[in-house]
């Protein structure tokens, strides 16, 4: 518990109404999108700037307490669960879109700005900021650029960490820092800035962005591939980007996915099929019609068994509603489910999914895969129920065998979700002994009263 | 062991929820305040710790679960479709139950709201003292509201000189003498019996000109919305009961009211106690027709047979759906197809015309000051459509709409669907 000296020094620095401490208060803020960790804190703080959040933490690590920032707390990692409790920095209402510079391509933003709502600011600008984790409704710019996300436009514009140029920071003691800059080039120094993209909250509070930015592209065009087993699937993924097409995002769903798709919202899907490619081209009208072609003739040759480009923006959103919709079709479906994060070369997604599939008959667990195929973010979940302990058991053991698997075949724990609680134990198995040891001695150095997010990563 | 009767009943549809905070997106609360208690997850989660017997029904409590519009826009947008207005009413409900109503809920709901006649005689009593208050447009809604609204600025208009209980028939025959098409129960709602008696003139008059009788039974009730929306589903099961006997023999149950046609069909979905009242509901739930819905789905007038007012000529209008319409009762297309089709209007569609206006019945008295915060994004949207009026089909919204366009200098005026067509 927090010393109630503590609470009025929080009180007098963010006012009275931006510090939580009811029951249930501190209730609501003891999770996250993940489904098994919960932790409360003792208090739950809304800064309003920089200088509140340095002022905060001034104080925190003084007295050593434990600082868990958050956004919106859609996170699939546990990684905003306070799990030591302490206090809860929420950004939520830091969520100003300071500037966006159409000259120069850039925005700078706070941390709680939602996605959604920067997306829809831009859209007006003719612009687009490409990382979209799936839960872009929620999910805020702080947390984003924390937990570095992906989403579907990975496969040909990149991950969270591409579109960062400058940030602004509050240290655990309190100190202010820029990292990076504006211009798209900076090579100067050691690259910090991209410690903190990625720390998942370990190391300092984001407290304004730099964004880099990209025009809409003037043309898109989707198409999907129909597949009688899901290894070809797979397959068509690297076949295609061997070819020298690389679309804006490719996009797997198996049959479980689309059935159950179709049983949400009817649309025409091919319920036989044991997985479909969804496909989406982008860019200049002339280069899209050409490389739409060649995505059908490469699936084609490479085991569709039927090919789709959809006719207008009505049939190609109908698709791209699907896929939005597996998410929720998976999750609807089962008490308990856990979903995978892991990465793996594209070459080796045929044998991963196989993988997948044989470790689902061995424990006896309902699985489905969907998922960015394009760039190997496959998202293997397993249908689970937390209150059924044989199979949340076997659940268990099969997810460990996904990610072992995964890390077998030359991939990673987490292609866009981050470690935070869930992949701990799996950290120091994946990840270089030499290397962690250095991201610990970062973490002493930085924060050496270790009081920013603790438990986290692979503590 | 605890009585949980009413969590129980909701306990499925709180289990759908994932925690996937996309709800916050879509929450006109969350929206002002940011912070988790405000939104349907938050909610959900303390609901569920309380079936857990983890989380007891605290003063806290009960201002998280009161500070919910039920406009459903989170509901309607939901990817695991979990029903939070069912969690939010059914968790109101076992409050209600554990604790009771408090003193002045209980006056209001059971002794005022719930008895026609005493409700009538205290809105009179009221009348004689409004010359005190700040005078507006259009009126309020429940008396409760009103005598606790005061004070906190709010515009609040005159009650109308005749209550429309004092000036109806018990029956309407068709004005063309013919045999009727059917016969139609006149359900009044408070707003429109105190406030706009015009509006259900007009709608008699519509419905007779049209070679429908009217009947208006007189030992009609409340709808019962502020009162089980507010966990009191004892006094709405009596409200349902009293309801249903009144309306029995007819063919349908017409309002000009979104909340009281969308709370009368929704009987069946919150209020049930056991099976016999569940059929019962559902039956009463087919009679029930939305005005808006009414002429368009049943009487199936083609959009393009109704007639402008002459007043309204030249003008530009914009449509606000209330919630208990577009979500409640998926009435979206029937209205915008009328004004679309009116001979000498323009129509423009709303930025967010689907976001709740801020009023969710007794939450405005409440939250005064978060109504007009989402009021105000809500008025952003009428401004930006250049609109000379702003036409819907729900007196709460009506009186909220009007509230906040006089508060923030606007010139556009409030009308009800019915009073732009001959």
């Amino acid at each position: 518990m927090l010393k109630e000296s503590l609470v009025s020094e929080f009180q007098k620095i963010v006012g009275n109404e931006n510090v939580l401490t009811t029951p249930e208060a501190l209730k609501a803020y003891s999770y996250d999108g993940t489904t098994s960790w919960i932790h409360e804190p003792d208090c739950v703080v809304f800064p309003k700037n920089t200088k509140e959040i340095s002022e905060i933490m001034k104080i925190a690590n003084a007295e050593k307490i434990p600082v868990t920032p958050r956004g919106g707390g859609t996170n699939v990692s546990g990684g905003s669960v306070p799990i030591m409790g302490g206090v809860v920095l929420c950004t939520t209402k830091m969520n100003t879109i300071v500037k966006i510079d159409k000259e120069n391509l850039t925005a700078t933003v706070e941390p709680g700005v939602v996605l959604q709502d920067l997306t829809m600011r831009l859209m007006k600008e003719g612009l687009f900021f490409p990382p979209d984790p799936q839960s872009f409704l929620g999910a805020t710019l702080g947390g984003i650029i924390a937990e570095n996300a992906g989403g579907p436009a990975c496969v040909k514009y990149g991950v969270t960490k591409q579109y960062i140029l400058g940030l602004e920071v509050v240290l655990p003691d309190g100190r202010i820092t820029n990292f990076g800059g504006r211009t798209l080039k900076n090579v100067v120094g050691y690259d910090l800035l991209h410690i903190f993209v990625s720390s998942e909250g370990t190391l300092g509070i984001i407290t304004k962005a730099e964004l880099k930015l990209n025009p809409i592209p003037p043309a898109k065009k989707t198409i999907m591939a129909v597949y009688a087993e899901i290894a070809m699937a797979g397959e068509s993924v690297f076949r295609v980007l061997e070819n020298g097409v690389i679309p804006g995002k490719i996009e797997l769903l198996d049959n479980w996915v689309i059935n159950r798709i179709e049983e949400m919202m009817p649309m025409g899907l091919p319920k036989d099929a044991d997985a479909v490619l969804l496909f989406e081209c982008d860019g200049i009208p002339e280069a899209v019609e050409k490389e739409t072609e060649k995505i059908v003739e490469i699936t084609k040759k490479y085991g569709a068994v039927d090919v789709r480009v959809a006719k207008d923006m009505d049939e190609a959103n109908k698709y791209w509603m699907a896929r939005k919709a597996g998410f929720a079709a998976v999750f609807g479906k089962a008490p308990t489910v856990m979903a995978e994060d892991v990465t793996v070369p594209r070459g080796k997604i045929p044998e991963f999914i196989k993988r997948c599939r044989d470790l689902a008959k061995k424990y006896d667990v309902e699985m489905c895969i969907l998922g960015h195929a394009g760039d190997g973010n496959l998202h293997p979940s397993i249908l689970s129920d937390i209150k059924n302990k044989d199979l949340y058991e076997r659940s268990l053991k099969a997810m460990d065998g996904i990610i072992e698997g995964a890390v077998e075949m030359g991939g990673v724990l987490s292609g866009e979700h981050g470690i935070g609680l869930e992949k701990q134990k799996f950290f120091r198995r994946a990840v270089d002994p030499v290397a962690v040891e250095l991201m610990i001695k970062i973490k002493a150095l930085i924060d050496p009263n270790n009081i920013m997010n603790p438990g986290k990563i692979w503590d | 062991m605890k009585d949980l009767t009413e969590l129980k009943k909701i306990e499925k549809f709180a289990d759908q929820c994932m925690k996937c905070g996309f709800c916050s997106f879509f929450c006109p609360v969350y929206q002002e305040e940011r912070v988790e208690t405000s939104v349907a997850r938050g909610k959900n989660y303390l609901v569920r710790l309380a079936l857990k017997g983890e989380q007891e029904f605290t003063p806290e409590m009960g201002d998280i679960i009161g500070k919910c519009l039920l406009c459903k826009r989170c509901a309607a947008n939901c990817p695991s479709k979990t029903q939070i207005d069912r969690v939010v009413v059914g968790a109101r409900a076992q409050m209600v139950k554990d604790k009771g109503l408090g003193f002045i809920k209980n006056f209001a709901f059971r002794k005022v709201m719930a008895n026609r006649k005493a409700f009538g005689r205290y809105l009179k009593l009221a009348k004689a003292f409004q010359w005190m208050f700040p005078k507006t447009e259009g009126n309020i809604r429940h008396l409760p509201d009103f005598l606790k609204a005061l004070g906190h600025g709010r515009n609040i208009p005159t009650l109308a000189k005749t209550f429309l209980r004092d000036m109806v028939k018990p029956v309407y025959k068709p004005v063309n003498g013919e045999k009727p098409k059917m016969r139609v129960g006149f359900f009044m709602g408070c707003a429109t019996d105190f406030i706009y008696p015009e509006l259900g003139l007009k709608l008699i008059d519509f419905l007779t000109k049209r070679g429908i009788e009217v009947v208006v039974p007189e030992n009609q009730n409340c709808c019962g919305a502020a009162i089980y929306f507010s966990g009191d589903f004892e006094t709405g099961r009596m409200l349902a009961e009293e309801n249903i006997k009144a309306f029995k023999d007819v063919d349908y149950v017409v309002t000009a009211c979104g909340t009281c046609s969308s709370t009368l069909k929704d009987y069946q979905k919150y209020l049930p106690d056991n099976e016999d009242q569940q059929k019962r509901y559902e039956a009463f739930e087919k009679k029930i027709k939305d005005s808006t819905e009414f002429v368009i789905d049943v009487m199936k007038i083609p959009p393009e047979d109704f007639k402008l007012r002459k007043e309204f000529e030249g003008k530009t209008a914009t449509w606000h759906d209330p919630c208990h319409l577009i979500r409640y009762q998926n009435i979206k297309e029937q209205p915008r197809a009328i004004l679309k089709a009116l001979k000498g209007l323009k129509y423009v569609e709303m930025p967010n015309a689907d976001m709740c206006c801020g009023m969710g019945g007794s939450f405005s008295v409440y939250h005064y000051d978060l109504t007009k915060k989402i009021a105000d994004k809500k008025m952003d949207g009428i401004k930006a459509t250049g609109a000379d009026i702003v036409v819907t089909a729900c007196p709460g919204c009506m009186i909220n709409l009007i509230d906040n366009a006089l508060r923030n200098k606007m010139t556009q005026k409030v009308y009800h669907f019915l009073e732009l067509v001959e």
